[in-house]
């Protein structure tokens, strides 16, 4: 019991006693989970650092440990998304053609697809996958439109938001999937019927896992708080943005596979008046043509899920 | 690769659509700004389509000259509605959204039903503006009675439909339709609410004919338009696109009083506000836009 650490004593205080100590029983199995793969972390370092400290070099040389990655990177690139007519022939012209920041990005992504070998899949991974990247593709543009300096952080946060459902299909696998038909027969939200079913739900177990591997301060916030941002402790725009995203992904054809019986008022949930607080731009966007040209992106990030992810989850 | 396999799939551009003049996006944008109707980057070939039958009559062979066209030409007002009336040619079907019919029967319906002041009424109004031929309001109207059973037991629905246009006006009460039009109809709905007239064509059952009354209207006749009162629902579909800004404002402040508070105004699927009115909420359901008018109180229904 004393190796119960303290985030999770905090998070699990508004539960009942049974319940804590049956999951604190499950968070042992946590310490089990995959080790991040080598390239990732200093990559998410990089992003962190000032863009003028970051050495080409660097990254090259980090890509160069994994082909895999390097060669997805590259295929990645020259989607429509990224703006490339055709695939670089290396990491460093990929650079020189789309800039240092969204190079990163996209070897991110790739990495990502290769972090888990979850071998059964409780939620659809297809769905899983297209979810995140087009979460993460939608964050990055909502920076842009509002001029937010940091796109490409809130690219990753959109990617890894909901890290916690994947860490749910390798430690709580059989409760998991009863959530899983719980939300898809009563046609709700997948983070009310955990919370339903199983007493807590992907941003707590995402929230571990992002402990576990020492992610960055905000990255914690978005993966803790996508559903609340305004219970964040700190970064609240970037939660907020993610927390936006995520709803209009799911509205927008990028959810997980089931029909979400619910109604959205973006402009009146508190996340948005969080971001206008910070960005006056927020006032001018047209929302409606926002919605529109996610539609466009649907196709292309399908296609993108099958290039990167598509090998790792038919394992 | 991948990638041109699935944005094929997707729209079926003709061949050799990858490569597309960026004078058509700039035309995307011109339309989009003035009519708030948007054709996205998968449906682009259909405007470029429309350019060209247009280029063709006006008599010019570039993107460019055609722009020209739509900007700096005397006639330039009338070509952007000519250009219209192109890209909206054919869109007329039965069941032509069904996110927009799931956010009807799967979340609205529920929520209006379980709404205890109108509990008292068990009246449900809905208005087709600009219901042409009358697909999409014999849609709604069959939707509205596969509720009946359930949801909407005990429940009177009415459904007004206008249009300004007679001659649509008579085809919708004929309301005969063949296979273009019944191109997206789910064969249970075709079996369930429509009588066969030939190997062809397909009429509208009179239960379902029941429930709809058509007229004429000019939504810029505003004594007329105060009269459409009390509406839980508003449909107008591929109208707005061709008035102009101060027209559209004064027709949506209209819809916006017509709806009962908690009502909803759905538009086209790709068919934009452009945020020229503030009091309606923008709001998503799954694969849906709607405009809502907030219940008294503002908060949710």
């Amino acid at each position: 019991m004393e190796t119960v650490p303290r985030w999770w004593q905090a998070m699990t205080s508004s539960l009942a006693p049974s319940t804590v100590n049956h999951i604190r029983e499950r968070v042992k199995q946590i310490e089990t989970l995959p080790t991040i793969p080598a390239v990732f972390l200093p990559l998410l370092n990089l992003l962190n650092l000032p863009i003028d400290q970051v050495k080409l070099e660097e990254v090259v040389k980090l890509v160069s440990y994994d082909n895999t990655i390097a060669a997805q990177c590259l295929r990645m690139a020259s989607s429509p998304l990224f703006g490339l007519a055709r695939a670089p022939e290396s990491i460093k012209s990929a650079v020189i053609s789309l800039g240092l920041r969204k190079v990163e990005t996209i070897l991110l992504t790739c990495c990502m697809g290769n972090v888990f070998s979850v071998k059964d899949w409780t939620i659809d991974p297809t769905n899983y996958w297209r979810h995140s990247l087009g979460c993460a593709m939608v964050c990055r543009k909502f920076s842009e439109k509002l001029a937010a300096s940091d796109g490409d952080k809130a690219y990753i946060a959109g990617l890894l938001h909901d890290i916690g459902f994947l860490v749910n299909c390798m430690t709580f696998s059989k409760e998991f999937a009863a959530a899983m038909e719980h939300a898809s027969t009563q046609q709700v939200p997948l983070e009310e019927a955990e919370l339903a079913t199983m007493g807590f739900c992907h941003c707590d177990t995402g929230l571990a896992l992002a402990q576990k591997w020492r992610l960055a301060d905000d990255m914690l916030q978005a993966i803790a708080y996508h559903h609340h941002p305004e219970r964040s402790h700190s970064a609240q725009p970037l939660v907020a943005l993610v927390h936006l995203s995520d709803l209009l992904c799911r509205m927008r054809n990028l959810g997980y596979g089931y029909y979400e019986r619910r109604r959205v008022d973006l402009a009146h949930d508190p996340a948005w008046a969080i971001l206008a607080n910070e960005y006056q731009a927020l006032e001018q966007m047209d929302l409606a043509r926002f919605s529109f040209e996610l539609d466009e992106a649907v196709g292309e990030i399908a296609a993108l899920v099958d290039i990167i992810f598509g090998t790792s989850h038919k394992e | 690769m991948a990638g041109m396999q699935i944005a094929g799939s997707l729209s079926s551009p003709p061949d050799g659509a990858a490569v597309i003049d960026p004078v058509y996006r700039q035309i995307r944008d011109l339309v989009y700004k003035v009519s708030g109707m948007y054709k996205s980057e998968e449906k682009l070939y259909l405007l470029v389509g429309g350019c060209e039958r247009r280029m063709k009559q006006v008599g010019t062979k570039s993107p460019r000259g055609y722009w020209e066209h739509l900007t700096a030409h005397p006639s330039r007002d009338g070509e952007l509605r000519q250009l219209l009336n192109e890209l909206t040619i054919g869109e007329t079907c039965f069941f032509r959204s069904q996110p927009q019919l799931d956010a009807v029967r799967k979340v609205i319906l529920p929520e209006l039903a379980a709404d205890k002041t109108r509990q008292i009424t068990r009246r449900i109004r809905i208005w087709s503006a600009g219901c042409s031929t009358g697909e999409e309001t014999y849609t709604l109207a069959m939707n509205m009675l596969e509720e009946s059973t359930a949801l909407l037991k005990g429940w009177t629905v009415e459904i007004l439909a206008t249009d300004l246009n007679d001659r649509s006006i008579e085809a919708a009460n004929t309301a005969i339709y063949g296979d273009y039009a019944l191109r997206c109809t789910p064969e249970y709905f075709k079996r369930k609410y429509f009588s066969v007239v030939d190997d062809k064509k397909l009429q509208v059952r009179p239960e379902v004919k029941k429930l709809v009354s058509f007229s004429r209207l000019n939504f810029q006749d505003d004594s007329r338009m105060l009269f459409m009162k009390s509406m839980d629902l508003v449909f107008c579909c591929n109208v707005l696109i061709y008035f102009d800004g101060p027209s559209k404002s004064k027709v949506i402040d209209h819809f916006f009083t017509n709806l009962n508070y908690g009502g909803y105004f759905f538009l086209g699927t790709s068919e934009s506000l452009l945020n020229l009115n503030d009091k309606f909420h923008l709001v998503h359901f799954p694969g849906a836009i709607a405009h809502w008018k907030p219940s008294l109180g503002g908060g949710k229904p």
